[in-house]
């Protein structure tokens, strides 16, 4: 799996608090994606079985609000999305492979 | 307020209609799910003032067509065989560029052979008027023929190179049947390996 930037937000979000569930539009703010972003990624991630969905219970003071469908990472969702944060936070490896003159030279700073 | 009932109602409109792409047992989910959100985003408190809110949706709406569009994509992929049709794939850019150019050179050619023919038959041309207009429709119907039975399109919807080859004659033609005109897919014997 790659890890885009849309993807890594949402992995963010997701594993903040793996427990809540939390419905498209709440995803999409969360994350700042827009729904043609976030509804195609959170159908592949289920497809994977790395998100499960489930639909809200009907509350009895229905307050007229159709019930939501609620998405959470399941437990090998929280698994690859640690190992993919983590991996996205750790500094890139330096290649120490090649032409050592090359490398002498400071890294110019971006 | 009576925005948000209208646009929640047009809202489910466009909603259904996105959802009328994808296979049976998807779209009452879909349709569902998408229809429980739009209270959330028609009550959006943190987005004032109220019309952008209806706007909101409305985005939304064009995000869920563009999902159903893609999640129908991937079901036919996968009950079908998983190689694109050729003639999907976008061309390079240096293709893209070549045709563009020799669109912009047959414009020219047709542009200044009409103004040429208009002018060296000022008095009535009537004919010469004609013959421009018959070939502009001409041309057009022949664009608007060819945008509806392709079976696909590049960069634009279809509805939109139909309105480009309308309203600029001939150059909105010329520029469909040079960039955004797919040619016809080769017959790919199957179990060949792509190179």
């Amino acid at each position: 799996m790659k890890l885009t930037g849309p993807l890594e937000r949402v992995f963010r979000v997701l594993i903040d608090d793996p427990a809540a569930p939390h419905y498209g539009y709440d995803l999409m703010k969360a994350a700042r994606l827009a729904s043609g972003t976030l509804y195609p990624m959170l159908a592949r991630l289920q497809q994977e079985g790395l998100v499960d969905s489930q639909w809200e219970a009907q509350r009895p003071d229905a307050s007229g609000r159709p019930p939501r469908k609620y998405y959470r990472l399941t437990a090998e969702g929280q698994r690859v999305a640690r190992l993919e944060l983590a991996r996205a936070n750790a500094p890139a490896p330096v290649r120490r492979a090649g032409n050592s003159r090359t490398r002498l030279a400071p890294e110019s700073p971006r | 307020m009576s925005q948000a009932p209208r646009a929640q109602r047009a809202a489910e409109w466009l909603i259904e209609a996105a959802c009328r792409r994808l296979a049976d047992d998807e779209r009452a989910d879909r349709c569902r799910e998408w229809v429980a959100e739009l209270p959330a985003i028609l009550e959006d408190q943190s987005i004032r003032p109220s019309f952008l809110r209806a706007l909101r949706a409305l985005t939304f709406c064009v995000g869920l067509s563009r999902t159903t569009r893609q999640l129908r994509g991937r079901g036919r992929a996968g009950s079908r065989s998983s190689q694109r049709p050729a003639g999907t794939a976008q061309p390079p850019a240096s293709e893209v560029a070549v045709r563009a150019l020799a669109g912009g050179v047959v414009w020219l050619v047709v542009t200044s052979g009409v103004v040429a023919l208009l002018r060296t038959h000022p008095h009535p041309a009537g004919w010469a008027i004609a013959l421009a207009l018959a070939l502009a429709i001409a041309f057009d119907t022949f664009c608007v023929l060819d945008v509806s039975h392709a079976g696909q399109v590049r960069y634009l919807p279809k509805w939109a190179w139909v309105l480009v080859c309308l309203l600029q004659t001939p150059g909105g033609g010329i520029a469909y049947l040079s960039i955004g005109h797919v040619s016809r897919p080769r017959p790919v014997p199957p179990g060949a390996a792509k190179p």
